[in-house]
This record gives structure tokens, sequence and C-alpha cells, in this order.
């Protein structure tokens, strides 16, 4: 088990290189020039543009502007960006709506895509099935852009019944409705997922015996089936909530969220490259982290996994 | 050991007399004209189509087929796990101890699983849960059906996995069913059937999925928890070889029908039935070693079309005109000895 988590982390290490430096040489390809518009309306000084250059290290080859660039993030140093904040300050500010967002996310992934799969599995084939059937494919078909600004329109602007944006402060209330935008296709994918491994396990051989054990139907499928079907259920939301911790650009850009993912997008829009990079960094450490905690659980949830 | 066994004895009696109502001698089942239909969407399969008998205390019926002979359905039917729909039982009565467990409401019924009437399958290894420890789904028959808590139920469970031979019991009991033997397996399903000490135990090709020695042991474990507890218990195989030793009484079904019973002995020395002799000869025996196997020609009707007449008709050499067209009914050709054959003399001393 500990040799098999020491091994995950090792195998981390070249992903982690690998990845920084694919985001490194694409940001700073972009064409475009980072002190552009840095001094107003007038282009700025030669001198400034100078000395902006060999600060930031603008001037070196790019092998040595990566190697310079992971010998700091070695040292915990995320960089510096192009505004002169500390990337590590920028996110540290960020962080916790993101994260806040992403859990309410996955809260309502889990709660509603759960019961959604587990009511039309027991009803295959009847109406409540054909209803979540067609709902979920709805909402995976439908682009987030599309339902976030529909819903904003309703719910917020013309109904009222929810905060239209969110403030730098995002409370619970604010954030209710971003989630729900920001879950919808997981949702979808995590009610589909449930009813198919449902259906699956209510016509396995154990949950005969189940039966013939004299359980109540109840009990043969809540206890039986169902744990059995979660298993997927809960590797994919797992996974799904490392992924929605690396921010969402998209939902975070309708609702005016102060969070991570609308910080990578300015930060590309800048060509603030450090302060890309900086992110992407961890992001990808959270993904990897989030990954490898998923199948440490899977390995909890099914005996039949081992991790020795 | 001894005295363990005494008392329990003497619990399962007290209980025995307590609960089952048992209306004549030793009489635990009867299955009367059963008739099991699968409604589908290709038209309709008749799987059972009249099959009755009967099965007492300590009486071991082995029920003999070919797969698709309704064998299987029959113990899901008894058991009351058939999936209804597609299954429907158009017909016939099922009665434990005097009660039709048919009309039965479907709470009582439930009760009556596990308690009265148990059922060990096939493949063990699909047929547990694999995601819980083999003594907890064990241990579960006791905290669903007697209300005992975690560690008394758990209790019980070891002692059940040492009572069917499971060596280290007490370290296994948190073990999961991958990691047990294909006959280990088979023991904890069985520890689980006989839990709660049923009056009938159905037993549907308990071996079938096992080693040839593996086999041989499971059925003597069978038969030895049989005769301990004086259970019913109905075998169900297609592998005469099998049951040679444990059955007392054999019916051979045969597209949905029985079309011959009588003791193991008689049969296996003189069958009654064109069917029932195709089966013994398609033995391999090594005093016939180099001889062609005599396997019976043809296949095992389609249910939704089934040949009228007598079903076994277009496979069998002592077929007359008489037998496509009037069905032989399962008549006594001499006493003790039932065929539903034409010509079931002929076949008996030919």
């Amino acid at each position: 088990m500990y040799k098999y988590i020491l091994r995950r982390l090792i195998q981390m290490v070249p992903v982690l290189l690998g990845a920084t430096f694919i985001i490194f040489a694409m940001v700073f390809a972009l064409p475009g020039d980072p002190t552009a518009g840095m001094c107003g309306d007038r282009p700025c000084s030669p001198a400034f543009v100078a000395q902006f250059r060999t600060e930031h290290n603008l001037n070196d080859p790019l092998p040595t502007r990566y190697a310079k660039y992971m010998v700091n993030l070695s040292h915990g140093d995320l960089g510096t960006n192009f505004r002169g904040v500390k990337v590590a300050e920028d996110l540290k500010q960020r962080y916790p709506t993101t994260a806040k967002l992403a859990a309410m996310a996955i809260v309502f992934e889990t709660v509603i895509g759960l019961i959604a799969g587990v009511l039309a599995g027991i009803r295959k084939g009847k109406f409540i099935d054909n209803l979540v059937l067609v709902s979920t494919l709805l909402v995976i078909a439908i682009p987030v852009f599309v339902i976030g600004a529909t819903m904003q329109y309703y719910l917020g602007v013309k109904w009222k019944l929810f905060p239209v944006t969110v403030s730098s402060g995002a409370t619970f209330y604010e954030l209710l409705m971003p989630a729900f935008v920001l879950g919808s296709a997981s949702i979808a994918y995590a009610a589909r997922l449930t009813r198919t491994n449902l259906v699956e396990n209510l016509r396995a051989d154990y949950l005969r015996t189940a039966v013939a054990k004299g359980l109540t139907r109840r009990r043969a499928i809540g206890v039986h089936a169902l744990r059995n079907s979660l298993i997927p259920v809960v590797t994919y939301v797992g996974a799904d909530f490392g992924g929605l911790l690396g921010g969402a650009i998209v939902t975070e850009r309708i609702f005016n969220i102060q969070g991570v993912g609308g910080y990578t997008f300015t930060s590309l829009h800048n060509r603030d490259g450090v302060a890309v990079v900086g992110t992407v960094t961890i992001l990808v450490l959270v993904f990897l982290l989030a990954n490898l905690l998923v199948d440490l659980l899977y390995g909890v949830l099914d005996p039949r996994i081992s991790h020795d | 050991m001894t005295t363990t066994t005494d008392s329990r004895a003497a619990e399962r009696a007290q209980r025995t007399a307590d609960s089952r109502y048992i209306p004549q001698a030793g009489l635990l089942l009867e299955v009367d004209d059963l008739h099991v239909e699968f409604r589908t969407a290709d038209g309709v399969a008749k799987a059972i189509n009249g099959v009755s008998f009967n099965l007492n205390q300590g009486e071991t019926l082995a029920i003999l087929g070919e797969s698709g002979s309704g064998k299987s359905v029959t113990a899901q039917a008894i058991m009351g796990i058939l999936d209804m729909p597609p299954a429907v039982i158009p017909k016939g009565q099922i009665r434990y101890c005097g009660q039709d467990l048919l009309t039965m409401p479907d709470d009582q019924r439930r009760r009556t699983r596990g308690p009265e009437v148990s059922m060990v399958f096939q493949d063990a290894l699909s047929s547990l849960n694999p995601v819980f420890p083999v003594g907890w789904q064990i241990a579960e028959m006791f905290r669903v059906h007697r209300r005992m808590n975690k560690s008394d139920a758990m209790e019980r469970a070891v002692r059940l996995m040492q009572r069917v031979q499971i060596p280290a019991a007490k370290e296994r009991v948190k073990a999961y069913p991958h990691q047990f033997s294909g006959g280990m397996r088979q023991r904890i399903m069985i520890a689980m059937a006989i839990a709660l000490d049923p009056a009938v135990l159905i037993a549907d090709e308990p071996t079938t999925a096992l080693d040839v020695t593996v086999q041989a042991q499971i059925m003597a474990l069978l038969q030895e928890l049989q005769e301990e507890r004086q259970m019913g218990l109905i075998l169900i195989t297609h592998d005469l070889g099998v049951v040679a030793d444990v059955a007392d009484k054999i019916a051979v079904m045969y597209a949905g029908r029985i079309v011959e019973r009588a003791d193991v002995y008689e049969l296996y020395r003189q069958p009654a039935h064109p069917y029932t002799k195709g089966l013994l000869e398609s033995i391999p025996r090594l005093d016939q070693k180099g001889q062609q196997l005599a396997a019976i020609g043809g296949l095992p009707p389609n249910l939704m079309r089934i040949p009228p007449g007598c079903a076994f008709h277009p496979r069998c050499k002592y077929a007359q005109d008489v037998c496509r067209e009037d069905r032989p009914p399962l008549r006594e050709v001499v006493p003790g000895r039932e065929s539903a054959c034409h010509f079931a003399e002929e076949v008996l001393h030919g």
C-alpha cells in the first residue's frame, strides 16, 4: 500500500515536468508583447521594456528560462507575475472561491445524480427512467454557457430568485446557481452512470442470492446492488472533483466569479506567462493528487482491487 | 461438540413443532401441476408444463435434465426468485407445509426464504456479493431474520463456516469471496443456505462449476448436512454420476415435464423411458473404451415450439405414429416406477 503510494508519487514527477514544460513553451510561443498596453496609451519607453525583459528573463532562450523557473519552483516559488505580484499570493486569494464552487458542484452532482440514477435504474423502462434519460441527454447536449446564461437571465435577472453575479466575497447563496451550472453536465453523467450500473447489478447472480436469502427488496437493492453500482460512480465523481478544482473558465466568466479559472483566463489574455505556468503547475498537482486519492478510494470500495 | 449438536437438534425440533404445520407425516413440499411460461416479445416459451412431485422430510430428490428441460426454473419457482415478468405462473400450486406459496402475500413469502426454504446456486463466485466479507454475508441471515446483533451474528457465521469445514474459519470470516477457492466458496454458499435451519434445501447444480475431486467433497457435505438436519433436499443436476450416491428418488425432466420418476437404484438398473435410457447410455464407461459413445441424436426442443404428442418423439428410436399425436401421461409402470412413455414396458424390459 505505502509502496504503491510512493510509486505513484514518484510517477508524478515526470508528468509534472512534462506538463509544465509544454505549458511553458506554449504560453511563451504565443504572439504578442506583454509590455504592450502596460504604459497607458503611449508605447512604453525602450528603457522600461529592456528592464522589464531582463527582470522576467524574457531575453533568455526557452530552455534556460524553463530551467530558471523550475529552480525557483523547487524552492516553492511560483514566480512573480508581470504586474509584480507573487503568483502564490494571487492563488491564495482565489483558490478558496474555486474550491468552494467545486465542492458545491460536487454535492449537486452526487445528490441529484445519484437520486435520479437510482430512481431510473429501479424503474427501468418506466416513465421516470425515460424522463431521466431524456433530460440528462438534453443537459449533456446543451453547452454550459447556454445553460449558464439562460439560468442567469431567468432565475437571476427576470425572476430575481438568485443573485445574478457573485461578489468577491463569494457567499454560499451567491454560488448556488453557478455551482449547479458548473455541475450540470456532471450531474447528467453521474445519473446515467448510476442508472446503467444499477440496472446491470440488478441482473447479477448475487442479487438473486440476496432475494433467495429472504431480504426485503429495499435491502437487496439498497445494500447489495447499490454498493456495487456506486463503485464506478464514486470514481467518476472523484476524478471530476479533481477537474473542477482546476477552475471553471466559462462558468466563472458568466457569473463574474473571482476564482482560479478567471485568473488563468486573464493571465493568458495578458500574455502573463509566469502567472499561467504557476497556476497550471498547481492545477496539475491538484489533479494528480485527486486521481491518486480516487485510486486509493477505489481499492477501499472494491476489495477485489489490490494496491499491493 | 456432541452436546451442541444435541441441543441444536432439540431446538430445531422445538421450533419445527412450533412453527411448521406438517399436515401429513414428514410431507414438506408438494408441487402440483406447476406451469411456468416466459412471455417475451418473440413469443411464449413454455418452460414448465405440469410438473408435480412431493418432497418429504429427510428425503433427497434429484431432478435430472438437460439445459432447457425446466429443472432450474422449477427450483426458482419454488424459491420465488423468477423474474416476473417475463415469467408467468398460469397454473399450479406449490404447497409448503400445506400452505400455497404462490398465493401467499409477498412479505409472508419472503420470510419463508431462508428459514423454511433455502437455495444453493451453481456458481458461488458470482452468487456471492463481491464487495462484502463472506462472514458478513452469512451473518446477514441472522441479522435480517432473527434481528440478532452484529457480534452474535458474526459468531454464528464463524460456527457455520466451521461446520462446513472451512479451515481457519475465525481468521477467514472477514475475507472476501474472491479470496477463496471454488470449493471453499461453495461451502460458504452452503453455510449461508443452511444458516437458519431450513426444512427444504434446493441445490441448483451445486457442483457443476467445480473440479471432480471437489465435487465429491461438496456432495458428501450436502448429504451429511441433510442427514444431520433431516432436511428435504432437492438436487438439481444434469450429471447422473453426481446424484447416484446421494439421491433417494430421481425425477427426469424433458421439455418442462417429468418423463420418468423412480428410486435411484431402479432407474439406473432399468430405465423405463427412452430419454433416461439415452442419458444413461451416453455416460462414457471405462469398460467400453474405444467404442462409439451412444449420444442422443438431435437437440432438445425449442420451448416456443414444443412438438405435439410426446415432446421426445423426434429423437426417440421407439417412436410410432401414436407418439406424434398423443402425449403419454406419467403413469405407474410397475409399483414405484412412473414413466411418461407409450412403450414404457418395452423400454423397461427390452
